[in-house]
C-alpha cells in the first residue's frame, strides 16, 4: 500500500503543479479530479488494491492529458511561473542526476559563503561500446533551492560570485571544462565589497579569456546575475526557461510609471513579458543562445529522471562540439555529433583536454561568437557608397598602422632599447673614469647651481589672459540663486545661477559639490578646441523586437537630441595626445544600452586598438541596459566586455569615467570591468537604484549608499575627480597610465 | 536722489556715510549680530532712523545685500574695502542682473584682471612696467617651479646677498594671505605644494607664483583717480613700509620718501617714475575708480610692481589729507570722489590743479599682542578715549561711553588715526603726542588689553628709511 501513497502524493504534486501554471484554462475539472484523488485517498485502506490502482491510473492519464493540454496555451508569462516554481529542477537535482559524483566546493547547504551559488567538482560520464569514459568538469551554477529561505531564491550576492570566479581559474588552472547551470532571477542588489555591479564585471572580464570550454544552460536567466556566469562558447537554454533583461514585473513598474506600493496591473505584467522576447525559441530566433534542450510538457520537475539522462547526453555532446570545433582532427566526429542530433548512445568520444593551439583558437572563437551577436539589430543610416567609402578608408588605417607600428616602430624600438643598454653599461665606464675630474669640479662649483634650463620669458598669448569665447552651458541663462545640497552642513550661501554654470563650472564654491551640467559642456571644455571628430554616428537605435509604443518614445529621443543612439563615439585630443572617447550619455533614452551603442562600442574599441590610442569611457550617466531591446541588450554586456579585454590585451589604456548617475548592466560589464575607474565628485555610481533595492531586498538603503565618495571607500573606483580638474587629471592620466603599445609610448 | 547700500561694517562705513551725508546722498546700513553696538550702526540710526538699518547674517553673501538692496530700492552698493569688494563675481552680478545696481568700484572686466598676480604681471610686463622677478605665467609642474626658484636663487647669490630667499605667493591671495618664504631651494617643493593645497582651498584657484625676496625695501603705492571719461589723475605717493608679521599695515606716510634723507637714488625721480608707470597701466585697462598701485623700491632706486588694489584702501586718507584742490582747504576725501565717479560724474579738475601741502602719518590701532606674533586680543574695552586736535582725523566705530566687546569674527581693529603737519618731522612729533595720549582699557578673562601703541611708537622713528 505504500507504493500507492506515494503515487497519490505524487499525483497530488502534479495538479498543485498544474493549478499553479495554467489552472485557469481547465476551471472546475482540476477541481474535480483533485476531489477525486482524495476521495480514493481517504478510502485507500478500504478499497481493493486493484480498484485503486486503475483509479490512480486514470488520474495519472488525465493529468497527463491536462499537461500536454495546458502545454499548447503557454503565454510567456507561464515560463516565468515555471521558472520560479519551487518544484522546478534545481542545480541539485541536476547534480545528484545528470553527473555520476560530485564534491561541492565551499561549503554545503547553509554552511556556504552564498547559497544561492554552488560551485562543485564533478564528473560526467559516457558509455561507448563497452568503455565507460569519465570526465572531470567544473560545474557552477545558482541554486534556488525548493523554496528554502537561505537560497535567496537563487540571487547570488556580489561573495557568491566571486566564489564562482574563482573557480572558474581553478577550471582553467587544471584544465577542465565549466558547465553553468544558471537559475537567476538577477543579482543580488547590495553594494558591499567586492560590488555587485564590479563584480559580474570582473566575472565576465575573466570569462572572456578564460582558457577552458564554457558551457551554459539558462533555466532563469535574469539580466546581469545570468551574465555573471553566462559568458560561455555555447549557451544552451531549457525550453522551459526564460531569459530576459528584467523580470516582467519590474517592467511592467517602469514602463506604466507605477509608484512604489501601487499594484501592478496584470495586464500590463503580461504584456510585457509577451514583448520582451523572453522565451527559449524567440530567444534562439534573436540569436542570444545557440541551441534548446526539450523538456517534457510544463517543464521540468525534480524528479523527471529520464529528463535528466537526456540533459547528460545534451551536456556531453555540446561540450564535444566546442572542443571539436577548435580539435585539428576531428573531421568525423565532428559531422557525426553535428548529425546525430537524436541518438542518445552515440559512439563519439572526444578528449576536453585542450592544448595551447587548440586554447587560442577557442579564445579566439569566443571573441568572434560574440562580436557577431547582436549584430543586425541596428540601423545603419549611411549610404551604400559611404559604407563602403568608409570600409576602405578603415582598411587603409589599418595598413598604415601595420606599417608604421609593425614595421617601422617595432625594429626602431629594439634598437632604442639596445643602445639604451648600451649607454647604461658605458656610463659605467666613464663615470668610473671621470669621477676624479667631477669630484674636483663639484668642490669648485658655486652654492646654487645655476639651472641647465634656460627659463624663456616670453609674453603669454592674449588667449590666456583674455580668454575669448567659451563654451557657456544653456543653463545659465537664468537670473536666480540655487541653493546648495550642503548648505546646513557647510554653510554655503546661495549660487547665483549665471556665475554657478558660468565660471565655477557647476561646482559650488564652498563645499565642492557638483551640480549636474549637460554632455556638451565636457565636449567643449575637457578636449583640445576642434579636434573632436565624431565617428560612426549614422549607426542608429531601432525597435528590434517590435516593443510596443518604443518606436515614438525612440523618434522623441532623436528629435530632442539630434542623434541616432546613446554613445557617441568621437576622436579628439587632450594637450595634444590623441584618444578615441566613448560617451554614454544621459538625454537619449537615460543612456540606455542597446544594439547599436554595443556596436558602436566595440568599434570604437577596434579603432583605438588598431590606431594604438588610449580609449576614455566617460559615463555622463547611465540607466543601464535598454529594456526595450529584451535580452538584446543583454547580450551587449558580454559583447562590449570581451571587446575591451581584447583592446586592453593588446596594451591600451582604458579610463572609465563615471558622471551624475551610472547604474546596471553597463557598469556591471564594459564599464566596471576597467583597471582605471574614476568618478566625478558628488556622482553616483551602483547595481541598481534604491527603489529596486528596497524591492528585492525588503532592506532602506541610505541617501549616500551610491555616492562616489562610498564607492571609493568600497574599492569601487580608483579616484574621484573635481570636475574643474578633470582636464588635468585625465592628462596626468593618459601620461602615467597605461599599457606599453600606446602610440606615444 | 541715488540711494547707496553700504555693505560693510566699523571704520569705512562711517567714512562712506560721511561721504554720502555731504553729498547729499540716501543711504542704508547693515549689520551683523555682532557689530550691534557698533558706532555704525549708531549713526545710521541717528541720521536715517531704524528702518534704513538692517541686520544679516554675514557681509559675505551677495544674495543678502542684493535683498536688501531691491526691497529698499537702493542704486548703487558700496562695498568699502575687504569682504566682496575685489569679487568680480559680485560686480559682474550687479551690472547684468535684471534689476541693475552700480557697483561703486572699477568695472567688473577691471577687477577680474587685477584679482590675479599672474595676470597683472603679464599686464605690467606688455607694458614694459618692471615687475617683482620671479614666475609671471601659470606654473604646471613642480620641476617649472623648482627651476624657476633655482634661478631666482642663483641670481640672488650672483648678487652677493648672504641669505637668499624667495617667495611663494597665491595668485589670488590677498592681505597678506598665502605668501610663504623659501630660503633653500630644498624646501621649495615642500612649501610649494602645501601653498597650492591651502590656496585651493582658499581661493578655488590653483595659481601660485614664485618671486624673489628683497631683504630690505620700502613699500610705496600710487594714489589714482580715474572717471569714467577718461580721465586720470593721481594723489601723490604713500609709504606703508611698517607691516605686521602677516603683512598688514601699521603705519602708512603720505609723502612717500622724507627729503631730509639721503638715499642711494632721487626718491623724486622714482616717485615720479611710479607714477607715470601707474598711470600708464591705468589707462591701458581702461581704470575708471578709485585705486592704488602697490610698489617695491630697493635701497638701489630699483622700482618693481607688486600689485594693483582696485578698491578705496584704508589708507586712503593718509593722501587725501595732504592734497588741496585748487583754492579749496587742505584734505580731500577719497571716499567722496569714489561714489562721485561711480554715479558717472567728471572729476572736475586736471592733475595741474592737485597740489600737496604737509605731510600725514596715519596710524592703525589694534588690539594686538605685538610680542607674541601679533596674536589679536579679545574682550570688552571699557574705557577708549582718544585726544582731539584740528590736525587729528580719527575714525573709529568704538564708542567710548559705554563697554565695547571686540568681535572675535573680525580683525581687532580699533581706530584709525591720521595726523597731518606742515612737514614730516612736525607729523612725527605730534604723532607720538597723539599715541601718548590715548587712554584706553579694557579686560577679558585673563588680562588686560592689548594694544600695538609701543609698537607703532617705536616703529615711528624708522619710518621712510630702509633698514
Amino acid at each position: 500500500m505504500l507504493e500507492l501513497e506515494k503515487k497519490i502524493e505524487h499525483l497530488r504534486k502534479d495538479l498543485d503543479y498544474i493549478t499553479d501554471i495554467k489552472g485557469e484554462i481547465f476551471g472546475e475539472r482540476l477541481t474535480e479530479i483533485r476531489n477525486w484523488l482524495s476521495e480514493i485517498a481517504k478510502k485507500i485502506y478500504e478499497l481493493p488494491r486493484e480498484r485503486a490502482e486503475t483509479a490512480l491510473n486514470d488520474i495519472e492519464a488525465q493529468i497527463e492529458f491536462f499537461e500536454q493540454e495546458a502545454e499548447k496555451y503557454l503565454e510567456p508569462l507561464d515560463y516565468v511561473r515555471i521558472a520560479r516554481h519551487p518544484y522546478r529542477m534545481t542545480l541539485k537535482d541536476i547534480l545528484e542526476n545528470v553527473y555520476d559524483d560530485y564534491t561541492e566546493l565551499g561549503g554545503e547547504e547553509k554552511c556556504n559563503i552564498d547559497p544561492a551559488m554552488v560551485v562543485a567538482r564533478a564528473t560526467i560520464s559516457r558509455r561507448v561500446g563497452s568503455r565507460v569514459y569519465t570526465h572531470q568538469v567544473m560545474v557552477i551554477g545558482h541554486e534556488k533551492g525548493h523554496g528554502e529561505e537561505f537560497r535567496n531564491g537563487g540571487s547570488a550576492k556580489p561573495w557568491g560570485n566571486e566564489k564562482a570566479l574563482r573557480f572558474m581559474r581553478v577550471a582553467e588552472t587544471e584544465g577542465i571544462p565549466i558547465h553553468t547551470y544558471i537559475f537567476t532571477p538577477g543579482a543580488y542588489p547590495i553594494e558591499d565589497p567586492p560590488g555587485a555591479a564590479q563584480q559580474i564585471a570582473r566575472n565576465l572580464y575573466a570569462m572572456a579569456r578564460l582558457k577552458v570550454p564554457i558551457i551554459a544552460v539558462i533555466s532563469e536567466g535574469g539580466s546581469g546575475g545570468a551574465e555573471a556566469i553566462g559568458l560561455a562558447d555555447l549557451r544552451l537554454m531549457f525550453s522551459h526557461g526564460y531569459y530576459s533583461v528584467i523580470s516582467p514585473e519590474g517592467a511592467a513598474a517602469i514602463e506604466g510609471k507605477i509608484k512604489e506600493g501601487q499594484d501592478l496591473p496584470p495586464e500590463l505584467v503580461k504584456s510585457c513579458a509577451e514583448q520582451l522576447k523572453i522565451t527559449a525559441s524567440e530567444n534562439l530566433k534573436l540569436g542570444t543562445i545557440d541551441r534548446i534542450i526539450q523538456e517534457p510538457p510544463l517543464g521540468a520537475k525534480g524528479d523527471d529522471f529520464e529528463f535528466f539522462n537526456q540533459l547528460k547526453h545534451e551536456m556531453i555532446k555540446a561540450t564535444d562540439e566546442v572542443v571539436l570545433k577548435v580539435r585539428g582532427l576531428s573531421v568525423l566526429r565532428g559531422y557525426y555529433v553535428k548529425k546525430k542530433t537524436g541518438e542518445k548512445n552515440n559512439a563519439v568520444y572526444v578528449r576536453w583536454e585542450l592544448d595551447e593551439k587548440e586554447i587560442s583558437k577557442l579564445l579566439k572563437q569566443r571573441a568572434e561568437k560574440y562580436e557577431n551577436m547582436g549584430r543586425g539589430f541596428f540601423a545603419d543610416r549611411r549610404s551604400f557608397l559611404k559604407k563602403r567609402v568608409d570600409e576602405v578608408c578603415y582598411g587603409w588605417l589599418k595598413i598604415k598602422s601595420l606599417l608604421y607600428f609593425g614595421i617601422f616602430k617595432r625594429p626602431y624600438r629594439w634598437v632604442k632599447r639596445f643602445v639604451d643598454d648600451l649607454r647604461g653599461e658605458f656610463l659605467i665606464i666613464t663615470d668610473r673614469v671621470l669621477r676624479p675630474f667631477t669630484n674636483l669640479k663639484g668642490a669648485i662649483e658655486k652654492k646654487f647651481k645655476r639651472p641647465t634650463v634656460q627659463l624663456a620669458y616670453e609674453v603669454p598669448p592674449k588667449e590666456d589672459t583674455y580668454l575669448g569665447e567659451i563654451y557657456v552651458s544653456p543653463l545659465a541663462n537664468e537670473d536666480r540663486t540655487i541653493s546648495c545640497p550642503n548648505a546646513l552642513r557647510y554653510g554655503c550661501y546661495d549660487i547665483w545661477v549665471p556665475d554657478l554654470y558660468g565660471e565655477l563650472n557647476g561646482v559650488c564654491p564652498n563645499c565642492g559639490h557638483h551640480f549636474p551640467l549637460e554632455y556638451q559642456w565636457y565636449m567643449n571644455h575637457l578636449f583640445d578646441k576642434h579636434s573632436i571628430k565624431e565617428f560612426n554616428t549614422e549607426i542608429a537605435s531601432i525597435n528590434p523586437l517590435g516593443y510596443q509604443g518604443f518606436d515614438e518614445k525612440l523618434k522623441e529621443a532623436v528629435r530632442k537630441t539630434k542623434r541616432h543612439s546613446a554613445l557617441i563615439t568621437f576622436d579628439a585630443r587632450v594637450r595634444g595626445i590623441s584618444l578615441v572617447v566613448v560617451m554614454l550619455y544621459s538625454d537619449f533614452r537615460n543612456g540606455t544600452v542597446g544594439a547599436a551603442e554595443g556596436e558602436k562600442f566595440i568599434l570604437a574599441c577596434k579603432r583605438a586598438k588598431v590606431l594604438r590610442r588610449p580609449l576614455l569611457a566617460y559615463v555622463h550617466g547611465t540607466a543601464g541596459i535598454r529594456i526595450h531591446e529584451g535580452t538584446i541588450g543583454v547580450v551587449q554586456m558580454p559583447k562590449c566586455t570581451v571587446a575591451v579585454r581584447e583592446y586592453i590585451e593588446a596594451g591600451g589604456l582604458y579610463i572609465v569615467v563615471y558622471d551624475n548617475n551610472s547604474y546596471a548592466g553597463p557598469v556591471a560589464s564594459f564599464l566596471g570591468c576597467a583597471p582605471y575607474q574614476f568618478a566625478i565628485r558628488s556622482s553616483r555610481v551602483g547595481f541598481a537604484g534604491p527603489r529596486v533595492i528596497r524591492e528585492t531586498t525588503g532592506e532602506d538603503v541610505p541617501p549616500d549608499y551610491h555616492s562616489a565618495e562610498n564607492a571609493l571607500k568600497r574599492g569601487h573606483i580608483q579616484g574621484i575627480w573635481d570636475r574643474r580638474d578633470f582636464r588635468k587629471n585625465l592628462y596626468m592620466a593618459l601620461i602615467t597610465m597605461g599599457g606599453k603599445n600606446l602610440y606615444y609610448r | 536722489m541715488p540711494k547707496i547700500l553700504i555693505a560693510n561694517r566699523g571704520e569705512i562705513a562711517i567714512r562712506i556715510m560721511q561721504a554720502c551725508k555731504e553729498l547729499g546722498l540716501d543711504y542704508i546700513a547693515v549689520y551683523t549680530k555682532e557689530d550691534e553696538a557698533s558706532l555704525h550702526v549708531r549713526r545710521a540710526i541717528e541720521e536715517r532712523g531704524k528702518e534704513s538699518v538692517f541686520r544679516i547674517s554675514s557681509y559675505l553673501d551677495p544674495n543678502e545685500f542684493l535683498e536688501v538692496a531691491d526691497y529698499t530700492k537702493c542704486d548703487a552698493i558700496h562695498p568699502g574695502y575687504g569682504f566682496l569688494t575685489e569679487n568680480y563675481r559680485f560686480a559682474r552680478r550687479l551690472a547684468i542682473r535684471k534689476r541693475p545696481l552700480i557697483f561703486i568700484g572699477p568695472r567688473w572686466e577691471v577687477l577680474r584682471e587685477f584679482g590675479s598676480k599672474i595676470n597683472t604681471k603679464c599686464i605690467a610686463k606688455r607694458l614694459g612696467i618692471p615687475v617683482v622677478p620671479g614666475s609671471d605665467k601659470p606654473i604646471y609642474n613642480e620641476i617649472e617651479a623648482e627651476n624657476i626658484a633655482l634661478e631666482l636663487f642663483h641670481r640672488q647669490w650672483e648678487e652677493g646677498i648672504k641669505r637668499p630667499a624667495i617667495l611663494v605667493k597665491a595668485s589670488m591671495g590677498s592681505g597678506g594671505m598665502g605668501i610663504e618664504e623659501v630660503t633653500h631651494p630644498i624646501e621649495l617643493r615642500r612649501v610649494y605644494r602645501r601653498l597650492r593645497q591651502y590656496v585651493k582651498r582658499q581661493f578655488g584657484d590653483e595659481d601660485v607664483l614664485l618671486e624673489r625676496k628683497f631683504p630690505v625695501f620700502n613699500h610705496i603705492e600710487v594714489q589714482l583717480v580715474c572717471s569714467q571719461h577718461g580721465e586720470a589723475v593721481h594723489f601723490g605717493t604713500r609709504n606703508c613700509t611698517i607691516q605686521s608679521v602677516f603683512r598688514q599695515k601699521r603705519i602708512e606716510v603720505a609723502p612717500a620718501f622724507n627729503h631730509n634723507y639721503k638715499y642711494q637714488f632721487d626718491p623724486e625721480e622714482v616717485t615720479k617714475r611710479a607714477i607715470q608707470y601707474s598711470l600708464k597701466m591705468a589707462d591701458y585697462v581702461g581704470y575708471d575708480s578709485v585705486g592704488t598701485w602697490e610698489w617695491i623700491v630697493t635701497p638701489e632706486g630699483q622700482l618693481y610692481l607688486l600689485e594693483v588694489n582696485p578698491r578705496i584702501q584704508v589708507e586712503s586718507g593718509v593722501s587725501g589729507s595732504i592734497t588741496k584742490i585748487r583754492h579749496l582747504p587742505v584734505g580731500v576725501d577719497l571716499v567722496k570722489e569714489q561714489i562721485r565717479i561711480a554715479l558717472g560724474e567728471k572729476l572736475g579738475y586736471k592733475q595741474k590743479h592737485i597740489s600737496f601741502h604737509g605731510a600725514s602719518i596715519e596710524f592703525r590701532l589694534v588690539a594686538e599682542d605685538t610680542k607674541c606674533g601679533f596674536k589679536p586680543w579679545g574682550g570688552t574695552i571699557t574705557k577708549f578715549q582718544l585726544p582731539k586736535y584740528d590736525w587729528l582725523k580719527v575714525y573709529t566705530h568704538v564708542p567710548s561711553d559705554r563697554p565695547y566687546s571686540i568681535p572675535s569674527d573680525y580683525d581687532p581693529n580699533l581706530a584709525l588715526a591720521i595726523v597731518w603737519g606742515r612737514d614730516i618731522e612736525e607729523a612725527k612729533e605730534r604723532g607720538e603726542k597723539f599715541l601718548n595720549e590715548i587712554k584706553i582699557e579694557g579686560k577679558n578673562q585673563e588680562a588686560s588689553i592689548v594694544t600695538n601703541i609701543e609698537f607703532l611708537k617705536e616703529k615711528l622713528k624708522k619710518i621712510q628709511m630702509f633698514e
